[in-house]
């Protein structure tokens, strides 16, 4: 594992042990999806309003505490100003207020929402004929929502290539509605589609990096809780959980073997 | 009014590249001079309502000022947590444009009626409530809040009053102050019935084109007064109510789906909110008012 990447988990761990609070094993899945964006895109943690920023919106809410780990690893803020994450009087919602956390461009939580604001933002760019781009992740389970299918329908319709939606395919819709070859329907509904390893760093990047002449879809495929055994093997008990002093001490072990 | 929101929006268009059309697949042959003259900011982007107001807020997000218009209850009901979240919580500046009103679809059924969208959305932190009773209204008020950076809701009708009031964003209007015991208050078209009614009677009658923020400074005014609320929808009877203390009676619309098909008048008539019915009524609540004042 990237050694940032298992930082950010470590960061990530430790906010939901002193918290309480946290969606680890779907935040877990996401790291090196956000890692390789923040990487690849144009933005400037000094000036988060940059004009020529590219713009990111995390359509899966509930992995805010990874978006924020994320943010603050590229310099946003400093980790411990998100340590009273979901507490009372903090800024650091379990759900972001872009009011309130630099990098956070649209407040998200119920599901299936980003996905359609982000869809009217890569819009708004191509009115302006400017080149910015505009990303949002998605989950799979979030992907049971129509609205969804809908954002999906009006960016073929519309072209927007300039419009990037990186579906994180960690078998949360295993248990409910299931969505079966994910990378068939996207490309069914128009969109340029990759299918790749979602914990692989360079594929990330390079998905991000292949030209397109219509919107693109990468489907990451990943792991529930990705980095951590204890997660991995139950995640649905681990769904909303924090660790325990134990357990953390379990997962970081985990972490601090696997780092490269 | 569809028509007079068309002009108001061509005109500004002339002189504010900012605004964009998205149309729910509505009026879209009443906008094709629109679409003509502004291609790149005219969208017809079919039926989906959730999704109309999503793009709404992104667009506005980067600085654009978006009108998404389609008919009310499917821009408003359908769409409630797109209008809570995406405007409202974020606080992006969208213009909601409903058609339809609570009956104009008469003949369609309780599918396409729509009167629960001006109480709904008035709950809403942030969110600005108007119901343009005229074709004048509809100019003025579009013009007055189209780019203030709030999310606003104006609920149009094909069927528009013909009285000349001031208009005013979030301003009453005392179309008869008469020192009056019983005060009308009324909204949006019906203002017409409600004004037959109640020229020659003595009652003061308010009239609101801004729902929300509701002008409490002119209820607070007619305090001491009865207040009887005509309208035929739910909403502004609620937004009276923010003003704690007041005797207030209502007549119209009230929790029911109204299957008599025909037109606007017929169903109208099918509440008591026609000119005969309102006359009756009023004098009936006129004799309330004054057991209220005793």
């Amino acid at each position: 594992m990237n050694k940032d990447c298992a930082k950010i988990r470590k960061n990530i761990l430790e906010i939901a042990h002193m918290s309480g609070h946290g969606h680890i094993p779907t935040c877990f899945s996401i790291i090196e999806m956000l890692y390789a964006l923040y990487n690849f895109m144009k933005h400037d943690p000094l000036n988060p309003a940059w004009n020529e920023r590219d713009l990111f919106v995390l359509s899966k809410g509930h992995a805010a505490l990874a978006h924020y780990a994320v943010l603050s690893h590229h310099g946003y803020f400093p980790i411990e100003n998100v340590k009273r994450f979901g507490l009372c009087g903090s800024d650091f919602g379990c759900h972001a207020d872009r009011h309130r956390v630099p990098g956070v461009e649209i407040s998200t939580g119920s599901l299936g929402h980003g996905v359609n604001v982000a869809l009217g933002m890569a819009l708004a760019e191509k009115i302006k004929g400017r080149s910015t781009r505009v990303y949002t992740l998605i989950g799979d389970g979030e992907s049971n929502e129509g609205t969804v299918w809908e954002s999906m329908m009006v960016a073929a319709d519309l072209g927007l290539p300039n419009y990037t939606v990186l579906y994180d395919n960690n078998m949360s819709h295993g248990r409910g509605l299931q969505i079966k070859n994910p990378a068939e329907k996207f490309e069914a509904f128009g969109a340029s589609v990759h299918d790749i390893d979602g914990h692989n760093i360079d594929e990330i990047t390079a998905a991000l990096d292949t030209p397109n002449d219509r919107y693109k879809v990468i489907v990451c495929n990943t792991i529930k809780g990705y980095g951590s055994t204890l997660l991995t093997e139950n995640h649905y008990a681990w769904h909303r959980r924090s660790p325990s002093d134990d357990e953390l001490k379990e997962m970081i072990g985990e972490l601090n073997a696997r780092a490269v | 009014m569809r028509g007079q929101f068309k002009n108001t929006v061509m005109d500004l268009a002339t002189k504010d590249d900012s605004i964009v059309m998205i149309l729910g697949d509505v009026s879209v042959y009443l906008f094709r001079d629109y679409a003509e003259r502004y291609p790149n900011r005219f969208y017809n982007m079919g039926i989906c309502e959730n999704t109309l107001i999503a793009v709404g807020a992104g667009l506005a997000a980067r600085g654009l000022t978006p009108f998404v218009h389609t008919i009310a209850p499917f821009v408003t009901e359908r769409s409630y947590e797109q209008i809570k979240l995406d405007m409202c919580y974020n606080r992006l500046g969208v213009n909601i444009v409903s058609c339809g009103a609570s009956f104009d679809y008469a003949w369609d059924g309780a599918t396409h009626h729509s009167y629960t969208d001006l109480g709904i959305l008035r709950h809403l932190p942030n969110m600005e409530v108007l119901q343009p009773g005229s074709n004048k209204e509809v100019n003025e008020l579009v013009r007055q809040c189209y780019n203030n950076g709030n999310p606003t809701y104006f609920r149009l009708s094909d069927n528009p009053h013909e009285i000349d009031v001031p208009v005013q964003f979030g301003k009453g209007v005392e179309v008869f102050a008469k020192n009056a015991s019983l005060t009308v208050v009324t909204a949006g078209p019906i203002l017409e019935n409600v004004h037959k009614a109640v020229m020659d009677l003595d009652v003061n009658l308010l009239y609101f084109n801004t729902i929300s923020p509701i002008d409490r400074e002119l209820i607070e005014k007619y305090r001491n007064t009865t207040f009887l609320v005509i309208h035929d929808a739910t909403g502004l009877w609620e937004a009276v109510n923010e003003i704690q203390g007041l005797s207030v009676y209502y007549h119209g619309y009230f929790r029911e789906f109204m299957g008599c098909y025909g037109t606007v008048h017929d169903i109208r008539k099918e509440l008591r909110l026609d000119v005969p019915s309102l006359r009756r009524v009023v004098i009936h609540f006129m004799k309330f008012s004054m057991v209220d004042k005793r």
